[in-house]
């Protein structure tokens, strides 16, 4: 770690700020009779019309349905007993809360669904990323939260003292504040954010083992989702994202540019006291150890790059179709002990699904999963 | 007699190691009162949590040696015979355990900041 003179000491936090503003309305967890309607009242004035109108018109139970426009060959998910007419699952139902610097979870509740901006700073990023996870899930496969029964998102900042570390509980987001030397706080960077709410995501669909393999795996789908939170928000198509993982997360005294590169695995960062980032990009770098679960965080390098060969294949907006199949991949087709080349089956399989064999989009996915070595 | 850390994992999936040679350690003797209190056969398997850092502890025993002329004021004893090796959840990490860890990774980085001293200031 050596100090770059050049560099600008503190990196401006508002450059990771999304732009794109919510769009909820969009879910439809409705019947499809109403979207047409609810598209017209968008005017904020409208706001409680529209609420009643949905209330009014929302059946017995609440369920998905396919968007128009999409292709119709995909089976519609199961009705989720859990949801209540009366919810609004096109809408975010998030909780904040502050550890203090301590180990005890959850912490104090700082922030609640539709309250103001608190005063720190932690405390409004991870309520914002918790939305724009939602709306990504919401907007992009009308999915009501990541249980796709409107489950409250919660998370705790200010996670234990220096902690250098984001994790997912089980039914929780914690964020670590870093130790300010490697790591600055965990929740500046919104690919993070959406990383940690998809490992409770795959907990509910596929639950990958956490393990070898399939551990890999659900790393590997926690930074797909994570990046394309990031990119949703921003509206960013698979030429100007920046397939980082974990971008502003380290201090400017770190010679690196984020934790993970999806493009590029092995790139994000090359640093004296860290070392260089070890993820392999191809099946023959493959890394065999007992440590970090198998080298879960390390061998998701190789689906990674494969999910951005396949977005940069297929071109415009990556969750729009390589987003979808690697979607529909992990809620309706894997099993939990999954390994790589089952996975890539199961994606070219889903591909052929919806948008036919012989797609661009097939084509696009076999392609991807040659080059990184899964299949030959 | 030494006990090295290895913490991997982690959302960052950096590893990183901490080791101290207990012989050296001026409080020597707190050292193996805590080295005794370990629960080293009691180690729950638990599926693991995303992102969460796991922690390998190894324990290398005294060697014939070092221990040829203890002191007789000191604990001489071996702690444990045989070298040992757990694998614990950080969710885990309770008790003596942390307390363990932490002392393991405090030493070894006030060592280094010895041996180093401008290793951290950036």
């Amino acid at each position: 770690m050596t100090s770059r003179p050049n560099q600008t000491p503190t990196a401006p936090r508002a450059s990771t700020t999304p732009h794109r503003s919510f769009t909820a309305h969009r879910c439809f967890i409705v019947p499809p009779y109403l979207l047409a309607h609810l598209a017209s009242l968008e005017d904020p004035r409208l706001e409680h019309t529209r609420h009643a109108a949905r209330r009014a018109l929302e059946s017995e139970h609440v369920f998905h349905t396919i968007r128009p426009g999409e292709p119709g060959t995909m089976r519609p998910p199961a009705a989720h007993p859990r949801a209540s007419p009366d919810d609004d699952l096109s809408r975010p139902n998030r909780f904040i809360s502050d550890a203090a610097g301590t180990e005890t979870l959850p912490g104090r509740l700082v922030r609640s669904e539709g309250e103001p901006p608190h005063t720190d700073a932690s405390v409004n990023e991870a309520y914002d990323g918790l939305g724009y996870t939602h709306a990504l899930f919401c907007d992009a496969y009308s999915r009501a939260s990541i249980d796709g029964a409107g489950l409250p998102l919660e998370a705790t900042v200010h996670y234990g003292e220096a902690y250098d570390n984001a994790f997912w509980d089980g039914s929780r987001m914690v964020f670590g504040d870093g130790d300010g030397q490697v790591f600055s706080g965990f929740t500046r960077s919104l690919s993070v954010i959406g990383h940690e709410l998809t490992h409770g995501f795959i907990q509910y669909t596929a639950n990958l083992v956490y393990s070898g393999q399939s551990g890999a795996l659900n790393e590997s789908v926690a930074d797909v989702f994570g990046a394309l939170v990031e990119q949703h928000s921003r509206d960013q198509d698979v030429t100007e994202a920046s397939w980082l993982i974990g971008e502003g997360i380290f201090t400017d005294e770190v010679e690196g540019t984020a934790l993970r590169s999806m493009k590029a695995p092995g790139t994000a960062y090359d640093d004296d006291v860290l070392g260089k980032d070890p993820q392999p990009a191809h099946m023959d770098d493959f890394v065999q150890t007992d440590d970090d679960n198998g080298g879960v965080h390390i061998n998701s390098g190789i689906p990674n790059r494969a999910f951005y060969l396949t977005a940069a294949g297929i071109g415009g907006n990556a969750w729009e179709r390589a987003g979808r199949i690697w979607y529909e991949t992990v809620t309706t087709e894997i099993k939990a002990n999954a390994d790589f080349r089952g996975f890539a089956g199961a994606t070219i399989g889903v591909a052929g699904r919806i948008y036919g064999d012989g797609s661009g989009e097939v084509e696009a996915v076999r392609s991807a999963w040659q080059v990184v070595g899964v299949t030959s | 007699m030494k006990v090295t850390v290895t913490r991997s994992g982690g959302f960052a999936g950096l590893a990183r190691r901490w080791q101290v040679s207990v012989e050296s350690e001026p409080d020597e003797e707190s050292w193996i009162l805590l080295l005794r209190k370990l629960p080293w056969n009691e180690i729950a398997q638990e599926p693991p949590q995303p992102d969460r850092y796991l922690y390998r502890i190894n324990y290398e025993p005294r060697n014939n040696a070092t221990a040829a002329s203890p002191d007789r004021n000191r604990i001489t004893e071996p702690v444990i015979a045989e070298p040992r090796e757990v694998v614990i959840p950080e969710q885990r990490l309770t008790g003596p355990w942390r307390e363990l860890v932490d002392r393991v990774r405090e030493r070894d980085e006030q060592e280094r900041n010895l041996a180093h001293p401008t290793r951290n200031d950036g």
